[in-house]
């Protein structure tokens, strides 16, 4: 994957103190296959902004993305239906995906047993705790293997051994060839990172 | 295709699933139309009265089951919209399609509003008897795929439930107490989404039929809302520009 030139402002306020807010001024990145990166910056840097413009959730001002492959995206905030259970979210995203039955079936079982949440496949998603949504949350991007895998403040929520296992998930994928984006506001662990952008001033610097 | 139909069709039953398990869905579901038919259509004609209208005995029901039928629909209708609007985009961009997405949204919305209508009707029935049934439940449909477009509408300006609430059940109130049998027959009145069905089910309640040109023009109206909703939930599925 890669962004270059990336150009992004909002509109901020009302008449007569409406004014424009330029969030992204020309970023610039790239993930490769095989490549467990990281993108970090303060709060309100536009990351998350960054993130949704490669995804294709937001529009851009200027640049390009190019993309190769099916893509995975763990939006910041679980983005699920509280009525419905676990078990509906996988069936729902195999629809999306075109997964086939067996398909489904299996990489719903593995993404249960890795994540370990699967006494909760029946439960509703208003009757999870925080941690677990995320877990889903991060399944559901997960289930159809993607080529590049991006996600956004993934382990917040997550207990210890859950986030230790989530650098591993995140490890043996990208040993498998999958490109893998973390954005977060603090990488603690850079030494798992191939590689870290900082995201400031609208611009993205390699650290 | 038939791929294209079943997962719509499965996503739609999803959609539907996840508005009847709310509790408070249930509740208004039975609740809404026994107020409307029962208490409000008892009281209608003195209310009609001061407003320079007049509606009574089982038209003033089968307005008020109409009513009920458009306030719920409105109301699922904006929640279809507003409550799912992240997570419904996210499904699309994981390949469902943000027309996909739509038309499943538009299914689920559609078997909401025959829902409400149906228990509306049966209310309506059951409590006041009617002359002109199958009259009364096309009118009481209508009523509520209009609404359907209208919530649906108000969910794609509107995020916020309480300002999104409210502002649906504002064109209610205008559109109520400006229909026909209530404030009268001319100016803003004659604009009103609901004028025409209030008219078919008006005549239904007082055991008459209504003449084509109403049909038509009714249809024409929930075609129009349909298409409106049908929008709404494409747009709201598409990416965003800010």
């Amino acid at each position: 994957m890669r962004a270059e030139g990336l150009e992004k402002g909002f509109h901020r306020g009302l008449p007569p103190r409406r004014r424009r807010v330029e969030v992204l001024k020309g970023a610039s990145l790239e993930v490769r296959r095989g490549e467990l990166v990281g993108l970090v910056g303060e709060n309100g840097s536009g990351k998350s902004t960054l993130m949704k413009i490669v995804v294709g959730l937001l529009e851009r001002d200027a640049g390009t993305v190019e993309r190769g492959g099916k893509l995975g995206y763990c939006p910041q905030t679980p983005l699920l239906w509280e009525k419905l259970t676990v078990e509906e979210h996988f069936e729902l995203f195999a629809r999306a995906y075109e997964l086939d039955p067996a398909e489904a079936a299996a990489a719903t079982e593995n993404l249960l047993e890795e994540l370990q949440f699967g006494r909760y496949r029946g439960y509703r998603i208003e009757d999870l705790s925080g941690g677990t949504r995320q877990k889903l949350n991060l399944a559901l991007a997960l289930m159809h293997r993607p080529d590049l895998l991006l996600l956004d403040e993934p382990y917040s929520g997550f207990d210890w051994e859950t986030y230790l296992r989530f650098w591993e998930i995140s490890e043996r994928r990208r040993d498998a060839g999958m490109g893998i984006l973390i954005v977060s506001h603090f990488l603690s662990e850079r030494e798992r990172l191939d590689r870290v952008y900082e995201l400031r001033d609208g611009r993205c610097l390699e650290t | 295709m038939p791929g294209d139909v079943s997962a719509i069709a499965l996503s739609g039953a999803d959609f539907l699933r996840e508005h009847l398990r709310a509790r408070l869905t249930l509740v208004m579901l039975i609740a809404l139309p026994a107020v409307f038919v029962l208490v409000s259509a008892s009281v209608l004609d003195e209310f009609a009265a001061a407003l320079g209208g007049s509606v009574a005995g089982n038209s003033a029901s089968a307005l008020g089951a109409g009513w009920a039928a458009a306030f719920l629909a409105g109301a699922l209708g904006f929640f279809q919209v507003a409550s799912s609007r992240e997570a419904d985009r996210r499904l699309a961009l994981a390949g469902m399609g943000a027309a996909r997405v739509a038309v499943a949204r538009i299914s689920a919305s559609i078997l909401l509003g025959l829902l409400v209508s149906t228990v509306a009707f049966l209310t309506l029935w059951l409590t006041a008897g009617i002359a002109h049934p199958a009259h009364a439940f096309a009118a009481i449909l209508i009523f509520a795929l209009i609404y359907i477009g209208i919530g649906t509408l108000v969910g794609s300006v509107l995020s916020d439930p309480l300002e999104g609430s409210l502002t649906v059940a504002f064109v209610f109130l205008i559109d109520a107490f400006s229909g026909p049998g209530m404030s009268g027959s001319g100016g803003i009145a004659q604009l009103m989404p609901t004028r025409k069905a209030a008219d078919v089910l008006i005549a239904a309640g007082s055991g008459q039929g209504s003449p084509s040109g109403d049909w038509i023009a009714v249809g024409l109206t929930t075609l129009g809302a349909l298409l409106l909703a049908a929008t709404a939930f494409w747009l709201s599925a598409r990416p965003r520009s800010s």
